[in-house]
């Protein structure tokens, strides 16, 4: 008879990361350490540590923003734009639209059903230039151009605002030319022009990534103060508690404080892949911003030469940051933000999960705390300036405060040390009150 | 000085006393069999003595150590195996000893040596890199069992060692208790098996209602009951049949 030989060894994920048992053997006997290791060895063996922590922002972020971009984009998907030239005098302003805008052109009859290939989606623009177009300019009058588009699609009125934009600069030029044989100047139709300056911390000029940044990055420091590794840190405590596993844990001759230290340790780890990966696909966001569209595409053509007055260029990254500022320090800044950040919403959420009973009472209760501090996450990049001094002083509020300050404000000392100091001493608050409630008998052994 | 002294130990929750002024003491190289019906108090008594539940009133002394003083101090002293085994389901069988061993500061070269002895001898080598996830219940009992002697305790807490454990497992889980306190060592150890207590104990201590009723040897109950069979002397404890 032939005996099969008995399974023995990993399988499917243990066997990539048999290390892991070598390396815990090898670590010095500091519980804070062994803790740590323990929990990054259980979130590694966890498919969704791999989605949350990396895949979900590396990819889904881009994608969200990338994909939109890419297909509104006229230069990666050109519109697809019928031209009904009614009066074969216009053929100038035809010739302009075809060779400005970048877009798929037909030349169309004046028989062409424009309503019908609009709404079946055959093309996303017809241009109409009706009878008489020529006439009317030459004799000094107003000549029509007709637009049709469908409202409830982006690219219709992209390609739209694309040919408006030529169209109004085709305009401009009769009117001067107009003026000239006046002798006017272009002032007398233009009698007020508005001018417009910048005034900011740094006195540079913002740029179009600088304002994103701003809008964006605080606001996802906040979100991540408010998630941050939050589903790990509701396994490690509500986890522990569900698998029954803390009860042998808390036997072993150890502090609790060196316990949940280790938790922290392994939590800080996680959320600073998360940061990484969060910060890498704003990079990728904008790279794919900044590859498919110029940012003047995807303003209205008014904004974008008001821009253009005002030193706003195409998107590229280092243009997040003020100019005069060195973009490694406030991206370490940034950095150090987002853990203090993610340290405070871990410390929250192994309050609140220190008082339930059950997983499921854990994830109740941290979709309740989550709920109240969204708000005032959500009022820091919309708040008024006056209320942005008061926030730098509340919890949560002030570790996004920090964020906006090292993009807005990099310079300024007092405001750094504001947002800086309060985000720490409400950290260090919500841990040792986490501390405190982390494993209590009544919680635990009920 | 006794191994373990449980000196007028008391807790409650709320208006509920779950133990009442419980006092005993256990010798080194005694096994000593904790019994009770369900919710006498026997989890609540072994908790307070490893230290997980802080009691009421009262005090534990482990090797002299105070628990309640010098926590880390006497569980230093202590093996425990809780009721539920309390195994890290997604680290391997190898990993949850080293987690342990490494808490409990065993040097490397000692845990390397240790854990794959201990494995063998509870027929678990082959299980060695294998997720505890996927072990079965008397597995993952053996596991909590080598888990709670790996650094070679003094004093040895065992919660219903053999609970839900097949007939081989709960034989080799209790030869090993066996051989734990024929080195000198003391266990106390929890169990609803009477034939275990006939077999293991060589002193019981029985819980009722959260006080302790009788503590004696196996022969001295059997001899105050007039009974042959532990589970008679037990019921018969219990219910106050006593002919004194």
């Amino acid at each position: 008879m032939r005996l099969r030989r008995p399974r023995s060894g990993s399988e499917g994920v243990v066997r990539f990361t048999r290390g892991l048992a070598d390396l815990g053997y090898s670590l010095p006997n500091r519980p804070w350490l062994v803790v740590a290791w323990k929990e990054l060895t259980e979130a590694l063996r966890d498919r969704r540590t791999i989605i949350n922590a990396v895949l979900l922002p590396m990819i889904l972020m881009p994608i969200a923003v990338g994909l939109p971009m890419l297909f509104l984009s006229p230069k990666t998907s050109p519109p697809r734009i019928a031209i009904v030239p009614a009066d074969p005098g216009a053929l100038p302003l035809v010739e302009r639209i075809t060779s400005e805008v970048p877009g798929n052109f037909t030349i169309r009859t004046p028989e062409f059903n424009a309503t019908d290939a609009i709404l079946k989606g055959l093309v996303d623009l017809v241009v109409v230039i009706p009878e008489g177009f020529s006439a009317n300019i030459s004799q000094g009058g107003s000549a029509r151009v007709i637009y049709l588009y469908d409202p409830y699609q982006l690219k219709s009125s992209t390609a739209m605002g694309l040919v408006q934009g030529v169209v109004d600069e085709y305009s401009k030029e009769i009117v001067s030319e107009r003026l000239r044989s006046l002798n006017l100047s272009e002032e007398f139709v233009e009698p007020i022009r508005a001018v417009s300056y910048q005034v900011t911390a740094t006195g540079a000029a913002a740029t179009a990534e600088s304002m994103f940044g701003v809008m964006l990055l605080p606001m996802m420091v906040g979100v991540l103060a408010i998630t941050g590794a939050s589903s790990f840190a509701l396994d490690m405590v509500a986890g522990e508690r569900e698998r029954k596993t803390i009860e042998a844990l808390l036997t072993a001759p150890v502090r609790r404080i060196s316990i949940l230290a280790g938790k922290y340790v392994a939590l800080t780890v996680l959320a600073a892949v998360m940061g990484v990966s969060t910060i890498a696909s704003v990079v990728l966001s904008v790279g794919v911003m900044a590859v498919a569209v110029p940012v003047e595409e995807l303003v209205p053509p008014q904004a974008a030469q008001a821009a253009e007055r005002a030193g706003i260029g195409l998107a590229s990254l280092s243009k997040i940051f003020p100019q005069g500022t060195s973009p490694t320090v406030i991206l370490l800044g940034i950095g150090a933000a987002m853990l203090l950040a993610a340290l405070t919403g871990n410390a929250i959420v192994v309050m609140g999960a220190s008082f339930a009973k059950s997983f499921k009472e854990a994830q109740q209760y941290v979709g309740a705390i989550t709920g109240i501090m969204v708000l005032p996450m959500i009022a820091v990049p919309y708040a008024p300036a006056r209320l942005l001094g008061p926030m730098r002083f509340l919890p949560i509020t002030s570790v996004a405060m920090l964020a906006r300050d090292l993009i807005v404000n990099p310079g300024d000392v007092a405001a750094l040390t504001t947002s800086g100091l309060a985000s720490v001493v409400y950290l260090v608050a919500f841990l040792l009150a986490s501390a405190k409630l982390f494993g209590r008998e009544s919680v635990v052994f009920d | 000085m006794p191994a373990l002294e449980v000196l007028r130990l008391t807790k409650r929750f709320g208006d509920f006393t779950a133990v009442d002024g419980v006092t005993f003491q256990v010798e080194e190289g005694e096994i000593f069999g904790f019994l009770g019906p369900n919710g006498a108090g026997k989890t609540t008594t072994l908790r307070m003595i490893y230290g997980v539940l802080t009691p009421t009133a009262g005090e534990v002394l482990v090797r002299g150590k105070s628990v309640r003083e010098d926590p880390e101090g006497a569980k230093a002293h202590l093996g425990v195996m809780p009721e539920d085994a309390g195994i890290y389901s997604r680290l391997t069988t190898e990993e949850n000893l080293v987690y342990f061993g490494k808490l409990r500061g065993i040097p490397e070269g000692e845990l390397r040596g240790r854990i794959p002895q201990l494995l063998a001898r509870l027929g678990l080598t082959e299980k060695r890199y294998v997720l505890a996830d996927k072990l079965s219940k008397g597995m993952k009992r053996k596991l909590s069992f080598a888990r709670a002697i790996l650094h070679e305790p003094d004093i040895l807490l065992l919660d219903e060692p053999t609970s839900g454990v097949d007939v081989m497992s709960a034989r080799e889980i209790r030869s090993m208790i066996s051989d734990y306190a024929s080195g000198g060592r003391t266990v106390v150890i929890s169990t609803h098996n009477m034939w275990e207590v006939q077999q293991l104990c060589t002193r019981v201590g029985i819980i009722n209602r959260g006080r302790l009723i009788y503590v004696g040897s196996v022969e001295e109950l059997e001899r105050l009951t007039g009974e042959e069979e532990f589970e008679e002397v037990f019921v018969r404890l219990i219910r106050g049949e006593v002919a004194e």
